[in-house]
C-alpha cells in the first residue's frame, strides 16, 4: 500500500463512525521501489491531497524525508521537492502491517501490500 | 323587494327566490346580492337536475355577451358571469321565474351573486408538455377519401355505449385497457394513411404506426378522461380529426387545458402529455371555452377520430412513474424480491466464493481490455485519480499512464492477482468503499453490480461511486445484458459457440432450463452458456479447468448474475439527483452507462 492510497482511506463505512479518517498505520514490512518520476502528475497530484496527513503518515513509518508541515507556495517549479513527494507517494510500499480505525480501534490488515477493508456484516 | 311587485305571482316568485338563494349561499359559499351584477346564478337548477351548459349558453347569450359559465359537480344550481352589468339584468329581467328549463321543465330562479366560483381559466392556446396540433394537416379531399374507408351509417358492429369503433392491426380491448400483442387482426393498417407518415417526414417526424383506432362521435358523445396505457403504446401517440373540430381536455394534477383539435388537423401527443396527461372529451353538443374577449362555442358535428398507435413490445420504462402500469407491476416484483439478509448469502457462496477459487483460471481470460472502457480512461486529464470498483485482475488499472489507478475487489483471490501484477489495489465490498467523499476524478466498474443480488444493493453500489467521486467527476458503468442478440447482430458472447456463428435465429437453450436451489428457500435457473438469456436472475456455470482445479478435476461452478434489461441501468443511476446521465450506451452485450456528479 502505497501513502497516495492511505490518503485516500477511511473506515467511515462502519457503523458508528462519523469520520474514520485518518487511519493510523502499523508498518511491519516496508519496501522501497522506483517508480519513473513524472513531475507534471506529482504537481496535480499534490493540491488533491490531504498534506498533513500526508506528513503524519510519513512521519508514523519514519519515512519523512524532512517534508514541510506546510505545503510549500510555488512548489510546481521545485523539482527537488516534487522528488522528494513522489518519493513518498509512490515509492514507498506497506507490504505488511494494520490500518487503524483512529474512532473504534478496529484494525484492517495489510498483507502483501493488500489492505483488506472488508467489513463484517455486523459492521456495517 | 322592489322588482317583483304586489302581485301573488310576483310574491311566489319573490319566496322562492329567497329560499333558493339560501340554498346557494349555504351550498356554495357565493354571496347572493340584491344589486346588479355581472354574475347570475341560477339557484334551482345545475348539472344534478340535468341542466348542461350549453342549454345555459343558448338561452342567456341572446342578452349580450357571456364571458364564464360554471357548472359545479354536484350541484342544483350554476353561474353565469356576463361581460356587463347590462346584459345581466336583461337576462335576470327575462328569465327570472320564467324560463322553464329547470327539473321537470320548472321555471328556473335567478339571484345576482357577488362573484362566480371557480370560473374556467381563459382559454389561451396553452398546451401540455410535449402536445403538438398541426392545423390543415390533410387536405378536405384526403379527408373524406379516409372517412369514406369507414363507414359506420349503417354497421351496429363494434358498438360501445358511448360512439361507434373499429380497430386495424391489433385490437384494443377496452376491459384489460391493452392489445393482444401476440394476435394480430386480419384487418391491416389501410394503405391509404401512409401518405401521412411521408408527410410527418417532412418535418422531421419519424413514425410508423403498426395499430389504428378509428372512433365516430355523433354530436353529444364523447370519451372518458384516461391515458393510454403505458405498456400497450409506444411514444407518441397520434390523432387525425375528420368531419369536426372539437375540444378535447387535458388534465394533470390540478391543472386543466381544453384544447381545441380542428377538422384536418393531427395531433401528437409525446413525451409527457402521452405518458402524464389525462385527455378526454366531454360528451356535449357544442364546446363553449371561454376566450380574452367572451366564450368561444364550438358546434359538433360528427366527428371521426384516427387514432395510430404504435405496440410497445416489453415494458415501460418512462419517469413518469405515477401513471406507469410497467412501474407498478416492477414495483409489485421488487417487493417480492431478493430480502438482503439472502442476497449477502448468495452474493457470498455464487459470487465471491466462486470468484476465489476460479481466480487464476477468470484472470486468464480476462486480458484484452474493452475498447470503450479504454475510451473512457484517455479521458481522463494527468494527474487525476481513477479507482476501479471491483478491479478483477487489474486488467484497467495499468491502461492510462500519469493517472493514479486504485483498485478494489471483493474477491481476495482476483485482489491477489492483481496485487501480484503490480497494481494498487485493496479488498472491500463495492457497497462499502473505504474511500473519503469527493475523491476520485474518474470511477470505473465493468461488470461487477450485476453480481449484486437485488435492487436496493446495486442502487447502493451506485451511490457509493458518487460519493466517492468529484463534482464534475464522472463514472463509468458495465453490467451485463439480458439482450445477447441486437440489431441482428450476435455478441462475441454468443458467437464462441461456432454454431451460432452461421445461424441467424435466436440462440434458444436446447435443454430444457435447470433450476438449482441457493439459499433459504430461494431457487434460480442455471443459464445455458452461449445462449440467449431466458431470465434476469440467474446462475452462470464456469467450467473449471482441470489443472487450475482443487482436486485435479474439472468443475462447474454457479456464478449469480443479474442481467440487465433495457434502460434499466440508466433508471437506477438517474434515481440519485446530484448525477447527470452523459452517456447510455449499449455494448457487445452490456449496458453502459458514463454519469457526472453535479453536486
Amino acid at each position: 500500500m502505497k501513502l497516495l492510497t492511505h490518503n485516500m482511506l477511511t473506515s467511515k463505512c462502519m457503523k458508528g463512525v462519523t469520520v474514520g479518517y485518518p487511519l493510523k498505520i502499523k508498518a511491519v514490512d516496508v519496501k522501497e521501489n522506483e517508480i519513473d518520476f513524472n513531475p507534471d502528475f506529482i504537481s496535480r497530484i499534490i493540491p488533491k491531497l490531504d498534506w498533513p496527513v500526508l506528513v503524519k503518515a510519513a512521519d508514523s513509518i519514519g519515512k519523512n524525508d524532512n517534508l514541510p508541515e506546510d505545503l510549500l507556495p510555488e512548489y510546481e517549479s521545485d523539482t527537488d521537492f516534487l522528488k522528494k513527494v513522489h518519493h513518498v507517494l509512490l515509492e514507498i510500499d506497506i507490504v505488511n502491517g494494520e490500518l487503524i480505525c483512529p474512532e473504534t480501534g478496529r484494525k484492517f490488515p495489510i498483507n502483501n501490500g493488500i489492505p483488506n477493508m472488508l467489513l463484517n456484516e455486523d459492521e456495517v | 323587494m322592489d322588482n317583483c311587485g304586489k302581485s301573488s305571482l310576483s310574491r311566489k316568485c319573490d319566496r322562492k327566490q329567497k329560499r333558493c338563494q339560501h340554498i346557494v349561499e349555504k351550498e356554495t359559499g357565493i354571496k347572493c346580492t340584491l344589486l346588479a351584477s355581472k354574475s347570475i346564478a341560477i339557484c334551482n337548477a345545475g348539472l344534478v337536475n340535468g341542466l348542461s351548459e350549453e342549454t345555459v349558453y343558448q338561452n342567456f347569450i341572446e342578452y349580450g355577451p357571456i364571458d364564464n359559465i360554471t357548472m359545479v359537480p354536484g350541484k342544483s344550481c350554476c353561474f353565469i358571469r356576463f361581460k356587463n352589468i347590462e346584459s345581466a339584468s336583461r337576462a335576470f329581467e327575462n328569465i327570472n321565474g320564467k324560463l322553464n328549463i329547470g327539473q321537470n321543465n320548472k321555471p328556473v330562479y335567478l339571484s345576482y351573486v357577488e362573484s362566480i366560483p371557480n370560473p374556467k381559466p381563459i382559454y389561451q392556446n396553452k398546451m401540455p408538455p410535449g402536445l403538438i396540433v398541426i392545423e390543415d394537416f390533410i387536405s378536405e379531399t384526403e379527408e373524406s377519401i379516409l372517412m369514406e374507408l369507414c363507414n359506420f351509417n349503417e354497421q351496429e358492429n363494434g358498438s360501445m355505449k358511448h360512439r361507434h369503433v373499429k380497430h386495424f392491426g391489433y385490437e384494443f380491448r377496452y376491459d384489460i385497457n391493452n392489445v393482444n400483442k401476440d394476435k394480430p387482426l386480419e384487418d391491416k393498417m389501410p394503405q391509404e394513411c401512409d401518405f401521412l407518415w411521408e408527410r410527418l417526414k417532412l418535418r422531421h417526424i419519424e413514425f410508423k404506426p403498426d395499430q389504428l383506432t378509428v372512433n365516430c362521435y355523433k354530436p353529444g358523445q364523447g370519451i372518458p378522461p384516461h391515458i393510454d396505457t403505458h405498456s400497450a403504446f409506444e411514444d407518441p401517440i397520434i390523432s387525425l380529426s375528420l368531419g369536426s373540430s372539437v375540444v378535447m381536455n387535458f388534465k394533470n394534477e390540478n391543472i386543466s387545458m381544453p384544447v381545441v383539435l380542428p377538422r384536418r388537423s393531427l395531433t401528437i401527443m409525446s413525451s409527457e402529455s402521452r405518458y402524464a396527461w389525462i385527455h378526454g372529451i366531454t360528451p356535449r353538443k357544442l364546446d363553449i371555452i371561454p376566450t380574452q374577449n367572451d366564450l368561444s362555442v364550438i358546434h359538433r358535428s360528427t366527428r371521426i377520430s384516427y387514432t395510430f398507435r404504435k405496440i410497445r413490445h416489453g415494458e415501460c420504462d418512462c419517469q413518469y412513474t405515477q401513471h406507469c402500469d410497467s412501474y407498478a407491476k416492477r414495483l409489485k416484483s421488487k417487493s417480492n424480491s431478493i430480502k438482503n439478509k439472502e442476497a449477502m448469502e448468495l452474493e457470498t457462496t455464487h459470487v465471491y466464493d466462486v470468484y476465489d477459487i476460479i481466480a487464476l483460471h477468470f484472470s486468464d481470460t480476462r486480458c484484452k481490455p474493452w475498447p470503450n472502457v479504454l475510451k473512457f480512461l484517455h479521458s481522463l486529464e494527468v494527474g487525476s485519480i481513477l479507482i476501479d470498483v471491483g478491479c478483477g485482475n487489474g486488467k484497467y488499472l495499468g491502461c492510462v499512464p500519469n493517472v493514479f489507478s486504485l483498485g478494489c475487489d471483493r474477491s481476495f483471490g482476483l485482489a491477489e492477482v492483481a496485487g501480484q501484477r503490480g497494481f494498487e489495489v485493496f479488498s472491500c465490498n463495492c457497497l462499502n468503499i473505504p474511500i473519503r467523499d469527493n475523491t476520485a476524478d474518474g470511477c470505473i466498474s465493468i461488470a461487477v453490480i450485476h453480481h449484486l443480488a437485488n435492487e436496493e444493493r446495486r442502487l447502493q453500489a451506485i451511490e457509493e461511486m458518487a460519493r466517492v467521486l468529484k463534482i464534475g467527476g464522472r463514472c463509468l458503468i458495465y453490467v451485463w445484458a439480458t439482450d445477447q442478440q441486437r440489431n441482428q447482430q450476435k455478441t462475441s458472447y454468443l458467437k464462441q459457440d461456432r454454431k451460432n456463428r452461421k445461424e441467424n435465429g435466436v440462440v434458444v437453450p436446447e435443454q430444457p432450463t435447470e433450476n438449482v436451489s441457493v439459499t433459504g428457500d430461494i431457487t434460480l435457473p442455471v443459464h445455458q452458456n452461449r445462449t440467449q438469456f431466458q431470465h434476469q436472475d440467474l446462475l452462470v456455470p464456469w467450467k473449471l479447468k482441470a489443472e487450475l482445479a482443487p482436486n485435479n478435476e474439472e468443475n462447474v461452478f454457479l456464478r449469480f448474475y443479474h442481467v440487465f434489461v433495457e434502460g434499466e441501468l440508466e433508471r437506477l443511476c438517474s434515481q440519485l439527483d446530484y448525477v447527470k446521465i452523459v452517456k447510455y450506451y449499449y455494448d457487445q452485450g452490456n449496458w453502459c452507462c458514463i454519469f457526472e456528479k453535479t453536486k
